[in-house]
């Protein structure tokens, strides 16, 4: 009963701070002053120590909840979103701008817009500073559209301009297109230019590697509108009837029959195929992406304009209603409950909703905090699924090494004689062994024929295996020292067990060197995982850890240009083995004060 | 003495002993054919009946259909002279392919150690001089921040500041290329890529060795001869660096060990990042290239390096301190 009060002061102490203790008298003040109870005491006044333990925990609590809530898709990619810096406006419209809409095209992490009055806006993350080279005088826009990294405008004189990359001809309008007088519409896609005449000619220009735009002969004439995405382009005719501008046959020219020649609006993902039909009616057909193709049945017969974005889908529907569906990381299909809406402007991970008195919703990605990466991945995600995967692997390895380390330093230190100048000698013979080059043999020889969560596993087992001769050696002499005590003398007298001797006795004993040095242990095991990880020789990509995320980061372009790939999870890494360490040094000050004189 | 180096000896050998034969064992772990992986060129020009006698022939004439203990000795008897295989990646034998990589990771690592002894000792005796003042306590929060930091870490940091941000040295490589200079001016441009490499690797030591060297003088000051050396009215430099300093060598060789295979090793990370031609980078691109004979000499080098490196840290101990008996 005694005993469970005094821990539960202890606790409490450790939670209220030192303050509270005020409360208990003088003769029980005395009782308490065990020495766990002084360890604690000592540790929770150094300032240092405690700041790494809040800092420390900080981490551990971002690494070990967070994962359940933002879960890493080692599957996703994205071309379009590659190395966008840090910030978060790519949904901030100009306010000028919201009030009086015309028109909003989406780029890949930024929009343009113009006004009523032909005025030309633009937000978000510029992925081109090219996109900045806006021309002069080109007088009041009616029309703009942004694709991957350039723009397309068209002036109320008919004109149209490009800016952003113009590269592979995208930046040359060719001649037929500079003398049309008639131009209905401008669509910019992926590295490619399109401009419909109002009788219903589609002309094409840009880069053709990426999606070879053939235009058939028997659509000239009646066309409507286009839209890509990063593999293919399709046109809509005026007699409600669609067409794949490519050579080849892809999923998207399965066209459903009954639909031809009653579809009013279509769009893109990176996909799938979306229309809307003269009926209200929507349609996906193409990849197979699950989300996507399940087409919420409210909208089916009242649904009036369709977007999509990347992977997902918005519709307006007669009723004034917004629906999205589709990948929902980023919240991009999230739409509000509006009633009053007109039209829908959505691309990549943005929608942009046209209400009736001309103002805008918006909702979708509004940035990342911390940049993507070469693939378009969010660095924050992979951050934060880095430290699960690193500090996992560093916590079993310690595991592993403590117990083998225990054990041998146990035994070697009690039975000495023979058993310990064997075990020794063991521990000398592992520990002689450079442990980076060994690590990555290993890893190579057997890694390269086994699955990749058996990698995971086989290298948490490599770093335990190979790093605890330091401890067995640290405990041999503890226990060394221990056994020439009294109470151990005693004990034998007793007739007890060796083994009860050993872990009973004499391990409580130096359980506390044992708790320091596994704490400095976790926070080498953790380098020396990253430092494999990021040679490529311990945890692979996909997957996540800090280590591989700063893989390839000494480039000069990574380093100026992409910081955020590399300041961050260096950052993270940094800040966590700084404060293991502090709350090791901690710890050892506060069980043995003395230390702090060496 | 010659009785001791003698034991060392015998010691050292056992433990390779030891060593060889785990090295034997990931060596024949290594998935793939070794002898189909080194005619892979000839195999297609060639008639299948042709191909099939040649694998044969290479695969007798390197001992492969032999039992496991045979093969192992065979191997064994090989390294130790010296024949320690066949690079599938350069197309010749592995002791060809190390030689300037050995050099070259030698003279980077002995400069870290000349340099990090040159900062750490003084550092290490004044902050223990001046022990919890303001200058040693700056001193020891910045050591925590060295020791936790990884070396790679350092290294993008040092590449950011003086490579892109100030170039003043190279971003990677160990030779400027294109060049073909001779005597002071091939060193100069050896040094001047090395230099950044070096840095990093001395400031990644930095903080774990001006700890111990710290400790190490701290404990020694308290000694009781140091009362009666002061008592005899010595100056305080003679105190500190004659009698302090002088006892304080004697933990600090043993930590010496520890820390050149922490060195080598590390350099490995280092030498990849900075694309120095050394051991270490050569181990990495031949693991990726499954080059595991020179892989395998790698780590028969680190091995021996660190064995070798144990008995002069041995002999160290008795030249440092006369009490140390050595039996």
């Amino acid at each position: 009963m005694k005993k469970k009060s005094n821990l539960f002061i202890i606790i409490k102490s450790l939670f209220l701070g030192s303050k509270h203790l005020d409360e208990v008298d003088v003769f029980k003040e005395d009782e308490l002053q065990s020495p766990f109870r002084t360890i604690v005491k000592n540790f929770l006044e150094n300032k240092i120590a405690m700041t790494g333990l809040v800092v420390f925990s900080f981490i551990l609590f971002c690494s070990l909840i967070l994962p359940f809530f933002y879960p890493l898709d080692t599957s996703f990619q994205d071309s379009t979103q590659q190395n966008v810096a840090p910030g978060l406006n790519i949904l901030s419209v100009p306010s000028s701008l919201s009030k009086d809409v015309e028109q909003i095209s989406v780029g890949s992490t930024y929009s343009f817009g113009i006004d009523n009055e032909g005025e030309l806006y633009s937000w978000g993350q510029l992925s081109n500073s090219k996109l900045l080279d806006i021309p002069e005088d080109m007088g009041d826009l009616v029309q703009i559209s942004t694709g991957l990294d350039h723009v397309l405008a068209l002036s109320e004189d008919g004109i149209v301009y490009t800016w952003g990359n113009n590269r592979l001809g995208l930046g040359d309008i060719p001649s037929e297109v500079e003398e049309l007088t008639n131009i209905a519409k401008v669509y910019a896609g992926q590295q490619l230019s399109f401009v419909i005449t109002d009788d219903g000619y589609l002309y094409s220009w840009g880069n053709t590697n990426i999606i070879n735009v053939r235009i058939p002969e028997e659509i000239q004439g009646k066309v409507v509108d286009v839209q890509t995405n990063t593999a293919a382009a399709v046109a809509l005719t005026d007699e409600g009837t669609i067409h794949v501008l490519l050579n080849q046959d892809t999923p998207l020219n399965k066209i459903p029959e009954e639909i031809q020649g009653h579809i009013v609006d279509f769009a893109l993902t990176s996909q799938n195929c979306i229309a809307v039909t003269d009926d209200g009616m929507v349609y996906v057909w193409g990849g197979l992406y699950p989300s996507v193709e399940t087409i919420p049945d409210a909208v089916q017969g009242i649904a009036k304009d369709v977007a999509a974005g990347r992977n997902h889908v918005t519709v307006v529907t007669t009723e004034g209603t917004v629906y999205s569906w589709g990948r929902n990381v980023y919240g991009e299909a999230n739409a509000p409950s509006i009633t009053n809406a007109v039209s829908v402007s959505a691309g990549y991970y943005q929608n942009y909703v046209v209400l009736e008195d001309n103002s805008l919703v918006t909702w979708g990605l509004s940035g990342y905090i911390m940049g993507t990466d070469a693939y378009g991945r969010d660095v924050l995600n992979r951050l934060i699924a880095g430290g699960q995967m690193t500090i996992l692997i560093g916590a079993i390895a310690v595991l592993i090494q403590s117990i083998i380390g225990i054990l041998v330093g146990g035994f070697a230190g009690y039975y000495g004689g023979r058993i310990d100048n064997f075990l020794m000698r063991m521990a000398e013979v592992v520990g002689s062994i450079p442990f980076i080059p060994l690590a990555m043999i290993l890893s190579a020889v057997i890694g390269s024929s086994i699955s990749e969560d058996a990698r995971i596993i086989m290298i948490m087992v490599i770093l335990g295996v190979l790093s605890w001769p330091g401890l067995a050696r640290l405990i041999r002499g503890q226990v060394l020292a221990e056994k020439q005590k009294e109470f151990v003398t005693a004990a034998k007298a007793m007739g007890l067990k060796e083994r009860v001797i050993i872990f009973k006795h004499i391990l409580p004993n130096v359980i506390t060197v044992i708790i320091v040095s596994v704490t400095l242990s976790f926070a080498s095991s953790m380098l020396t995982e990253t430092s494999l990880s990021f040679l490529g020789f311990g945890v692979l990509e996909p997957r996540a850890t800090w280590g591989n995320m700063l893989t390839g980061s000494q480039s000069s372009t990574v380093i100026q240009v992409f910081w955020w790939r590399w300041v961050f999870p260096a950052l993270a890494l940094g800040l966590s083995t700084i404060s293991i360490n502090l709350i090791g040094d901690g710890l050892r000050n506060a069980i043995d004060p003395k230390s702090n004189e060496r | 003495m010659v009785k001791y180096i003698l034991k060392r000896l015998g010691y050292l050998i056992f433990v390779l002993f030891l060593v060889s034969i785990v090295l034997f064992g990931i060596f024949k772990l290594v998935p793939g054919d070794p002898v189909a992986m080194m005619l892979e060129g000839q195999r297609l020009s060639m008639k299948p009946e042709a191909y099939e006698l040649l694998y044969e022939q290479t695969r007798e004439s390197f001992g492969l259909d032999q039992p496991l203990p045979v093969q192992y000795f065979k191997w064994l008897i090989n390294t130790v002279q010296g024949d320690l295989g066949y690079s599938i990646q350069y197309k010749k034998p592995v002791i060809d392919v190390l030689q300037t990589p050995l050099m070259n990771t030698i003279q980077l690592n002995i400069l870290t150690l000349i340099l990090t002894f040159a900062i750490t000792i003084p550092l290490g005796i004044a902050t223990a001089v001046k022990k919890y003042s303001a200058f040693d306590n700056s001193v020891q929060v910045l050591s925590v921040v060295g020791y936790s930091i990884p070396s790679f870490i350092i290294g993008l940091v040092f590449i950011f500041l003086f490579s892109v941000l100030i170039p003043i040295f190279p971003i990677s490589g160990s030779v400027t290329p294109g060049s073909d200079y001779t005597g002071m001016q091939a060193i100069l441009d050896k040094l001047w890529y090395m230099a950044l490499p070096v840095i990093v690797m001395t400031v990644g030591s930095l903080g774990g060795i001006t700890r111990y060297v710290r400790g190490a003088m701290i404990e020694a000051l308290q000694m009781d001869y140091i009362r009666t050396a002061r008592a005899k009215g010595l100056k305080e430099k003679t105190v500190i660096y004659v009698h302090a300093f002088r006892n304080s060598l004697v933990p600090l060789v043993t930590i010496m060990t520890g820390w050149l295979v922490s060195l080598f090793g590390g350099s490995v990370v280092i030498e990849s990042i900075f694309n120095w031609n050394g051991m270490g980078e050569l181990l990495v691109t031949s693991l990726r290239q499954q080059d595991f004979a020179v892989a395998m000499a790698i780590q028969i080098f680190f091995v021996l390096l660190v064995l070798v490196g144990n008995l002069v840290m041995d002999l160290g101990y008795c030249l440092v301190d006369p009490r140390v008996k050595l039996d």
